[in-house]
């Protein structure tokens, strides 16, 4: 009994130190963007709001903040209908091949940003189209469409599969079903998708420092303060930056968790 | 495009299958494509010139800085894996089984909610705990010890390696683990086997597709990055990633990073699918 | 029935089983004898399987004591006992093929390879698979898996085996088949069988005694028999099922036989023990189904009432007739069918049953 609960109890403090690593960075970044000192030491210096007063003056950040929100919103709403409507096809039809077209779709998350970088750079710079805002935004869209359409397939899969031939048989032809039955039932996932697409975009740098040239976002700003010299601006900047992104998977999230309603 | 079994190809079904089949054509393989002919091109005078030669990959190839982040790179992505599943594992366990659902599903919400959330601005934070005048040697001097560099190490690469693929990791290991049959780990239970050996002999075994799987993905994302390498690991000695990073930056030498980008992807390609094969290979 | 004196080889002993606010089993009090085929039935939820997983370990009392073999066993783990169960969903595992998933308990205490290779073919040569030996488990039919379960929970020979509905995923004409390989296998053996069902028919057909539960509780333990013919109160005598229970009030108690007033008219029965029966009291008949004697015309005797027949429902040979009562409470009887070739039997049809008093089984109450 006495080793049982020890088990307990330790695999509940090992649960606890895991979602501390996780979670500490987040929280320190948070803490020293407050932080009067120059260098990150204990004990902390006294609060102050120097290092947001720095950046909000700086015009370079606010260009990097609005880019970041024009690439990301195109991004969300591109890669949201492409992942839509490779949900539904995967939902709806099947057909010879659907498994390379599922492949096709599912795979650029595994291959590494840096190497999408280099290809999207290489070829844009090609064909005259490197560093411009469009460019990153074609290629957040391949990094983006894959987490839109897992979302909005994740709700289709709870779709009770009668309702489509259900609308037909009531006599709506298949664009009318899709607009009374599937759009309808799916709309909390593209929202969903829609935060989660945008969240992704706004946070990749790697691509987007391959391919921005001056069009900075705002990613591509922290990468390039953080190669020169320790500058606490980066906390404030990422502390934003958290809090934007983490906002959005939140709702993204309590989108997804909203149950369909059951079947009646 | 065929729906539910009658075989017609319709102006609606396409409407649906071709967006996501031409974005993907025309931006994901042809870049890949281009780049891999693009290891075949020249370099004259800073400008690269359409061709077909194989000096760039005879060049890469035959130079020992390569293989060195070849084999480095490789290495740091295995002992990622390795530690990264590991640490993962309890954790995943505790709150598959250990813990009511309502818990498990607001452990899965805060999971994932780093895993979109800046990873680089998440790396670069850990310079704050892991500095040598940072947040742990500052107390670890408290006391008296110290400071002992963390830094610009293989061990700041390595917690950079975990802030980046734990989170998944973790999420990944649940959700095979809270699919095992409790059933046939209370049978274990039944014909005598330990608390502890059941973990080992049912449960690994019943989760090893998922447990294999997220392992891949930590291979994966550790192979790729170059931000924990090159931030927390001082870029001693540059990754692969590093080495793309730095001949990119640094000229018109692209030709020869391209040919580092294709070895990672054969690699990958390589890793996934022997995984894959040991993730459903049949019991000898 | 455990032998007086010595301490059977199970004993709960006031055991409770709380989940929360809920209690699973109320100070169960149960002995159960070496060699001895146990069922224990209940509807779900009546708190037969959680009796069952605190005899394997997999659930701990709230309260109480469970003794194996004269030891208290609360504390013990699920793997430091020998008391291997036979699971609903089987749960074989399907990473191992037949002959490992057999070994496994052996492999457990740590038994060398070949010994246990050897006992394992052994086992199944006994269940007549031994040919399936290196199958993988979802290859087999649902007859042959519950062999294989046998076997991996027979392999250690324990001297009890824990089956929890261990049939309820197979076909009914397996079920028989099932149940004749249990029972010769259970006498064969010589050990102690607890199995938990939801069947009437299977642990009517295999176990020495029944345990019926109901809630948490025990509401009755002795063999089949007994359990049929004198139910020990309302619930069990309704969960029996083949019975028609009549309450009412005692008008008349002479020379051993009551007399009392019911829906269904003036009845009568002979009671034997000490079954409260002053006049004016409520009072319980229990007439066994197969204790109905059915005719077309009235016979005047006593112990009649007038019937409409609703149903038929064949089983084998065996005939059950479904009437409404005069009442409109549902009354049946169980016929050979030769028997009722005299009848003529239409839905509708009007009929009058009858059955002799010392048939009657009386409870106490309404």
């Amino acid at each position: 009994m006495s080793a049982e609960r020890a088990t307990a109890w330790f695999l509940r403090g090992y649960v606890v130190v895991v979602f501390a690593f996780v979670f500490a960075p987040i929280a320190a970044s948070f803490v020293f963007s407050f932080n009067s000192d120059r260098f990150p030491t204990l004990p902390l210096g006294h609060f102050t709001l120097h290092w947001y007063e720095t950046i909000f003056n700086d015009p370079d950040v606010w260009e990097a903040f609005a880019n970041s929100a024009i690439v990301s919103a195109c991004t969300a709403v591109i890669a949201t209908f492409i992942g839509f409507c490779t949900a539904y096809t995967d939902y709806r039809f099947r057909f010879f091949g659907k498994s390379a077209y599922l492949g096709l779709a599912l795979l650029p998350p595994t291959i590494p940003l840096v190497i999408m970088g280099l290809a999207m750079l290489a070829l844009l710079s090609r064909i005259g189209m490197s560093g411009r805002l469009d460019s990153i935004i074609v290629a957040h869209v391949v990094l983006c469409s894959p987490f839109a359409m897992a979302v909005i397939r994740l709700r289709l899969a709870q779709m009770d599969p009668s309702l489509e031939a259900a609308a037909w048989n009531l006599g709506a032809s298949e664009w009318q079903a899709m607009g009374a039955v599937i759009l309808p039932f799916t709309a909390p996932a593209i929202v969903a998708a829609l935060c989660l697409t945008a969240a992704v975009s706004f946070d990749e740098f790697a691509v987007a420092w391959f391919v921005s040239g001056l069009n900075k976002t705002v990613p591509v700003i922290i990468l390039e303060i953080l190669q020169g010299n320790v500058d606490p601006q980066i906390n404030a900047i990422g502390s934003i930056v958290f809090i934007t992104s983490m906002t959005l998977v939140v709702v993204a999230q309590i989108l997804i968790m909203t149950k369909a309603p059951r079947r009646a | 495009m065929q729906a539910r079994g009658v075989r017609t190809v319709s102006f609606y079904g396409l409407t649906w299958a071709m967006p996501m089949v031409l974005w993907q054509l025309v931006f994901f393989v042809f870049p890949l494509c281009f780049l891999l002919a693009l290891t075949f091109w020249l370099v004259r005078n800073y400008r690269m010139v359409p061709g077909f030669d194989t000096v760039n990959w005879v060049k890469m190839y035959s130079r020992g800085y390569f293989w060195d982040a070849f084999g480095f790179t490789f290495t740091m992505a295995l002992l990622s894996t390795a530690v990264t599943s590991i640490l993962a594992f309890p954790c995943a366990c505790a709150l598959a089984f250990r813990t009511s659902p309502a818990v498990r599903r607001w452990a899965m919400f805060f999971l994932i909610i780093p895993f979109f959330t800046s990873y680089l601005v998440r790396a670069y934070s850990w310079q704050i705990f892991l500095g040598d005048t940072g947040v742990i040697n500052g107390l670890l001097s408290a006391v008296g010890v110290g400071p002992w560099p963390m830094l610009n190490t293989r061990f700041g690469t390595l917690i950079g390696y975990l802030t980046l693929s734990l989170p998944l990791v973790v999420v990944l290991q649940l959700f095979s683990l809270a699919s095992v049959d409790r059933n046939l780990v209370e049978a274990a239970w039944n014909l005598g086997c330990g608390r502890l050996k059941a973990v080992f002999v049912v449960i690994v075994p019943l989760a090893k597709v998922g447990l294999i799987i997220a392992a891949t993905f930590c291979f994966i994302l550790s192979f790729g990055d170059f931000v924990s390498p090159y931030y927390l690991g001082g870029s001693k000695p540059p990754t692969l990633s590093i080495l793309i990073v730095d001949t990119t930056k640094s000229g018109q030498q692209w030709p020869r990073a391209a040919v580092v980008a294709v070895t990672m992807i054969a690699t990958l390609f390589a890793v996934a699918f022997t995984a894959v094969a040991l993730a459903y290979r049949r019991r000898a | 029935m455990p032998e007086p004196g010595h301490e059977p080889l199970v004993v709960f002993e006031g055991v409770t089983r709380r989940f929360g606010d809920t209690v699973a089993v109320e100070r169960m009090d149960l002995a159960i004898g070496e060699g001895e085929f146990v069922a224990i039935m209940g509807s779900s939820g009546c708190g037969k399987t959680t009796t069952l997983r605190m005899l394997a370990g997999l659930e701990r009392p709230s309260e109480g004591e469970i003794r194996i073999e004269g030891r208290r066993v609360n504390e013990l783990s699920p793997a430091e006992r020998d008391t291997p169960m036979v699971w609903q969903t089987l749960a074989l595992f399907p990473f191992l093929d037949v002959r490992r998933n057999v070994e496994f308990g052996l492999r457990m205490r740590g038994i060398p390879a070949p010994a246990r290779r050897e006992k394992a073919m052994a086992w199944l040569d006994r269940m007549e698979i031994a040919e399936l030996a290196d199958r993988d488990v979802a290859q087999l039919s649902g007859g042959q898996r519950q062999r294989v379960a046998l076997a991996r929970a027979l392999v250690t020979e324990p001297r009890i085996l824990l089956l929890d509905e261990p049939m309820s995923a197979l076909d009914a004409n397996l079920v028989v088949r099932m149940q004749a390989v249990l029972a010769r296998l259970q006498r064969d053996l010589g050990i102690t069988f607890v199995y938990v069902t939801h069947s009437q028919s299977e642990a009517f057909a295999m176990a020495d005694r029944v345990v019926i539960m109901s809630r948490g509780v025990v509401e009755q333990i002795g063999t089949p028999q007994q359990v049929y013919r004198s139910p020990a109160n309302r619930f069990v005598a309704e969960f029996v099922g083949a019975n028609n229970i009549i309450s009412g009030i005692v008008t008349d108690y002479r020379e051993g036989v009551v007399t009392a007033e019911t829906a269904l008219g003036m009845l009568r029965a002979t009671v034997t023990g000490d079954v409260a029966r002053t006049p004016g009291g409520g009072i319980t008949f229990v007439v066994g189904a197969d204790r109905i004697a059915l005719s077309g015309q009235p016979a005047g005797a006593g112990n009649e009432v007038r019937l409409a027949l609703i149903s038929e429902e064949f089983i084998g040979s065996v005939v059950t007739l479904h009437f409404e009562a005069s009442d409109g409470s549902p009354f049946r009887a169980q016929k050979q069918q030769r028997e009722l070739d005299t009848l003529a039997l239409e839905v509708g049809a009007t009929m009058w049953a009858s059955w002799p008093a010392e048939d009657v089984h009386v409870l106490p109450g309404e």
